[in-house]
């Protein structure tokens, strides 16, 4: 049989249909497993740059719960961010930015204050940077820089510098060896501010209108 | 231990090893070796890859036609390649973002088709299955060895942790190692020291 024509073909179909079948079936037992892990990496990216929700150690479980009770669902207000309230005012909003990285596309969440100028941190969900250079935007050495910053009015809200370079109230160093994940970074961080910003600005001057 | 199990040992690990003698998967050794930590979940992925697809292909050796037997070994490389990548998704996924593209890469990593070829085709499953492990393992040391120099020269930790002298003032961290040209320089340093270690036994034994 194996000097049939035909052999090879059914051979291969039959292989095929057997392994595969044994991936799809793997794959459908893991994938709300997976899906549930890229939603928790997301809350937690937001829980770690609203300030005072995130604490060491924590369980994945006890950091879902914490995004449940605490942060609210974007809504009319914040303009696609997701935003932590106090009594029903806003007290700090968790932007997401994404864009295209070096490699790969870089997911991230922006914490800024109510005052809509203040940074309150930046972490990073999803990137595929080169390991040890351009993946240390998602080390503490590099986000922790942004905690404090202030936006500024003009075409750049946040500026990386060149490493060693001095710091205004919005600049933050770049990463060592890693321009190009550096540059492509700032402009992602800055396109999403932007918009975001003239967003609420449009939101709040149509608020205004309505009630007067 | 049987003879022919020791030959496959000492084979696999170091007199044809796959780094330094028969120069295959070099493109992984350049590309997951800055970081001991990603080096270590690497090899692991390639010595259940490399085992296991080794041993299914030498279960299939007698009905696979010899003509399309390249088509069916790639197959069952990616087969066992996205169930890693799966597992890796669904239970460790911070490891899963380290890694990145580079377990779906194991497919295309060269020593799985040589092996599966030079040895999977021909043996029974036990001994393909025994020489995917030891071939596997000897690769892992070796990226092992060059990963910790890179990571130690390159950002002074070890697995992540700051070293003494390497991570203080006195040491200019050598950002080369950690990019790309670094993993030339140490893989030809690693495969130099070796070889000679085995000209030396060989002129010996003249």
């Amino acid at each position: 049989m194996r000097e049939k024509k035909w052999f090879p073909v059914v051979y291969m179909f039959a292989v095929t249909a057997c392994f595969s079948s044994i991936v799809i079936g793997f794959s459908q037992f893991t994938s709300a497993k997976v899906q549930a892990n890229q939603y928790l990496a997301f809350e937690k990216a937001v829980l770690m740059v609203l300030p005072g929700l995130m604490e060491e150690g924590e369980s994945r479980l006890q950091l879902h719960e914490t995004y449940v009770e605490r942060v609210s669902e974007p809504d009319e207000r914040s303009a696609g961010a997701c935003t932590l309230r106090e009594a029903g005012e806003i007290v700090a909003y968790a932007l997401p930015i994404s864009g295209q990285g070096f490699w790969a596309p870089i997911k991230g969440v922006i914490g800024v204050e109510a005052d809509k100028k203040t940074i309150t941190g930046i972490a990073f969900y999803e990137q595929n940077e080169t390991p040890g250079l351009g993946a240390q935007i998602t080390t503490s050495a590099f986000t922790s820089q942004f905690e404090g910053k202030v936006i500024s009015p003009g075409d750049k809200p946040l500026s990386l510098e060149r490493p060693g370079d001095e710091l205004g109230m919005s600049d933050v160093h770049a990463v060592t060896g890693a321009t190009q994940t550096s540059s492509r970074l700032e402009k992602i961080i800055n396109d999403s501010l932007k918009k975001w910003l003239a967003e609420l600005d449009e939101k709040s001057e149509r608020g205004s209108q309505q009630k007067t | 231990m049987k003879s022919e199990t020791r030959k496959i040992i000492s084979d696999g690990l170091w007199n044809n090893n796959p780094i330094f003698r028969q120069v295959l998967g070099i493109c992984s050794t350049l590309a997951v070796t800055n970081l001991l930590a990603n080096t270590v979940v690497m090899c692991v992925a390639l010595i259940f890859t490399l085992s296991l697809s080794a041993a299914t292909v030498s279960m299939l050796r007698r009905f696979t036609p010899r003509n399309i037997r390249m088509m069916v070994e790639t197959l069952i490389i990616a087969f066992y390649v996205i169930v890693v990548d799966l597992v890796l998704k669904a239970y460790w996924p911070e490891m899963s973002t380290n890694l990145g593209p580079y377990v779906g890469l194991i497919i295309t990593n060269c020593i799985v088709m040589g092996r599966c070829e030079a040895c999977g085709n021909i043996n029974p499953p036990a001994h393909s299955f025994l020489d995917g492990l030891f071939n596997a393992l000897g690769y892992s040391f070796v990226l092992l060895i060059i990963a910790t120099i890179r990571e130690l020269f390159g950002m002074g930790t070890f697995l992540g942790y700051p070293m003494p002298y390497f991570s203080g003032p006195y040491w200019d961290k050598w950002i080369v190692m950690v990019a790309p040209p670094g993993a030339f320089f140490t893989l030809a340093v690693v495969t130099w020291v070796f070889r000679s270690f085995e000209i030396r036994r060989e002129n010996k034994s003249k």
